[in-house]
């Protein structure tokens, strides 16, 4: 009962970041907010898929020597979560490297951070 | 039963070469005769692959099909686990990846002529974005579909980026924001899939669902839809994301948009024949589908008809063509896939050569804006040709590519007890016709009412060989419209496949 609800908990964290990302993204102002509100996403979404491949009292999924082979793959746990977030953090950092040069562009060429006046073409 | 099993060559080649070219023209980067040779040889190499190779899979785990009997087979007659990685070459892959090697070629020669500075990176993202139109329409695994949708969007907001102006800068910047919340709406999908089904690749995937009860699992799957569908409407710019797309597409240099819009065409075949192979039997999922592709035909044809630029037009247009596309295989009968597919080809071609006219309008008329516009048929005439030559075949007018698929996809409509979307297929044309036809009526045939100076016209020649380069194109879509089997015999296998044996990639 305790480790579902450890499942739940973390769900709940992963559902909290990704909805402060989205809204964050969506409804701030400042370029530099709406970035960090993306890797908020980003870390929600990990979160989330790191969890779903928890097994309730599983083990980590090495295979240690000496380990029962045919109960590795009931007691381990999924390892497709992990591998997902991997690259997943990859995509993120690409994602957010690519905004950071977008922003900066448009700051040189604006002289501001307000995504209202950017997108109008307004100076600072 | 045991097999011979060996790994397709060509794929690698599609694959890599590209990603070596774009490392290589980095390197190079200001080296103007240097990267004009390497990038020319290479898009050269990659038609030659296209066409010479022979059609078969690519494992990238090193796991073929495993039979029933434990045997291995790459027999896609034999029911088997594959439990890999996998690339796919077939009819459907080599029209589509030939189609877009020689748009490649094309916009390589021009590009390497046009632009004079600091191009090594820009012709790069061209090449990586290349790699991202061919690997997204071979993979059969959804590892390698997230990954690719992924890199293809941020290659499409470097491409437009690179043109340098503040309002391209301002589109990549609000498509890669985009771009983040639908990635990670396919991270979240790839994910739910793995967790109900446990296999990445998808064939194996669909074998699942086909043998096994979900239960209480449907509710999930329905939820893996949704975000693969929210990836679909991104990467394609579908309805309601579509203002973003066209601001991509106008805000690019138009030879860059012959690119964008071939790998938004691409992506919207590859996912979309992906959604009905796995979710097609989900009740729903093809009205779902269908409604899209309906709203982005009618919003796009819309708002083509209200711009006062022509590369706004054009740009409205590729998005309101987009939903002919994906109209056919959400109709998800054999005749309607083979009419989505057929206009995907027609499509990428005939919007080529009107992006290419509208960039010889850069040169010729210092702008694409109606109002300020004309008479550049009087100055040149080649170039007012070939936009009406490209227009007609866009609009679905006899003997062009157009009308071919635009007839199969009505047949496909009438046919699936579907008259109203038939109806809206022929609006689609003839909103079409007009809204290109005000266009060009207005710069090309219209005397011009502000006649520009002697010498004013754009300070740069225009590249060398482009009517060469249209005319081939213009060839194209008359080659297709009179022969059509000539395409449909690499498409018909295809969709007979997603409808029957949808396990088969």
């Amino acid at each position: 009962m305790i480790e579902v609800s450890l499942q739940l908990l973390t769900f709940l964290a992963a559902s909290l970041l990704i909805i402060i990302g989205i809204a964050g993204m969506l409804f701030l102002d400042n370029l530099i907010k709406k970035l960090i509100s993306f890797t908020l996403l980003s870390d929600g979404v990990n979160l989330a898929l790191v969890s779903l491949g928890y097994v309730p009292g599983g083990i980590v999924p090495i295979l240690e020597p000496g380990a029962s082979i045919s109960d590795f793959p009931k007691e381990a746990a999924l390892i497709f979560g992990p591998g997902i977030v991997l690259t997943n953090i990859v995509i993120g950092v690409s994602t957010t490297a690519i905004l950071a040069a977008l922003i900066i562009m448009l700051y040189k060429r604006y002289g501001t951070l307000k995504a209202s006046k950017v997108l109008k073409g307004e100076m600072e | 039963m045991s097999e011979t099993v060996v790994n397709l060559w060509s794929i690698p080649l599609l694959v890599v070469i590209p990603i070596l070219t774009a490392i290589v023209l980095n390197l190079l980067y200001n080296r103007v005769r240097a990267i004009r040779v390497a990038s020319v040889v290479s898009a050269a190499a990659l038609l030659v692959v296209s066409i010479v190779s022979p059609y078969g899979l690519q494992w990238f785990t090193g796991q073929p099909g495993v039979a029933s009997d434990g045997s291995y087979t790459y027999s896609t007659s034999i029911f088997s686990w594959k439990l890999s990685l996998e690339y796919y070459f077939g009819p459907l892959q080599q029209i589509l990846i030939f189609t877009s090697s020689l748009l490649l070629l094309f916009v390589v020669v021009i590009s390497t002529r046009s632009l004079k500075k600091d191009f090594g990176p820009y012709v790069a993202i061209m090449f990586l974005t290349y790699f991202s139109t061919v690997a997204v329409i071979m993979v059969n695994d959804f590892y390698h579909l997230w990954i690719v949708v992924e890199i293809g969007s941020l290659l499409v907001a470097g491409l437009v980026a690179a043109s340098g102006a503040g309002s391209a800068q301002k589109a990549a910047l609000k498509y890669t924001f985009f771009s983040a919340l639908s990635g990670s709406g396919l991270a979240i999908a790839l994910a739910l899939i793995l967790g109900i089904t446990g296999y990445a690749n998808i064939s194996d995937a669909i074998s699942f669902l086909m043998m096994t009860d979900l239960g209480n699992m449907y509710n999930v799957l329905y939820i893996s839809f949704a975000f693969l569908m929210l990836s679909w409407i991104y990467a394609g710019g579908l309805a309601p994301i579509h203002p973003l797309k066209s601001d991509v597409y106008r805000s690019a240099f138009p030879h860059a948009t012959v690119l964008l819009q071939a790998q938004s065409k691409v992506m919207l075949v590859a996912i979309g024949l992906v959604l009905l192979r796995m979710f097609g039997g989900l009740p729903f999922a093809r009205e779902a589908m269908l409604s899209i592709s309906l709203l982005t035909m009618i919003l796009g044809v819309v708002m083509a008809l209200i711009q006062t630029d022509f590369r706004w037009i054009l740009a409205y247009l590729i998005v309101s063509h987009s939903g002919l596309v994906t109209v056919g295989i959400s109709l998800g009968t054999p005749l309607g896939i083979v009419g989505g597919l057929f206009q995907a080809v027609n499509d990428i071609v005939y919007m080529s050569v009107l992006l290419l006219c509208c960039e010889m309008l850069l040169y010729f008329n210092n702008g694409t804006s109606i109002r300020s516009s004309g008479g550049i048929a009087k100055k040149v005439p080649w170039l007012a040709a070939f936009a009406i030559l490209g227009a007609f075949a866009a609009s679905g007018i006899p003997p062009f590519n157009g009308f071919q698929s635009e007839l199969i996809l009505i047949q496909a409509a009438l046919g699936g007890g579907l008259p109203e979307v038939a109806a809206v297929i022929l609006m689609v044309s003839v909103s079409t016709f007009i809204a290109l036809f005000r266009g060009i009526y207005s710069i090309f045939l219209k005397p011009s009412t502000n006649p520009l100076p002697e010498g004013s016209e754009s300070a740069s020649s225009p590249p060398r060989g482009m009517p060469i380069i249209l005319g081939i194109l213009v060839a194209i879509t008359l080659i297709l419209g009179v022969y059509p089997q000539l395409a449909l015999d690499f498409l018909t296998e295809s969709a007979v496949k997603v409808v029957y044996v949808p396990w088969v990639p």
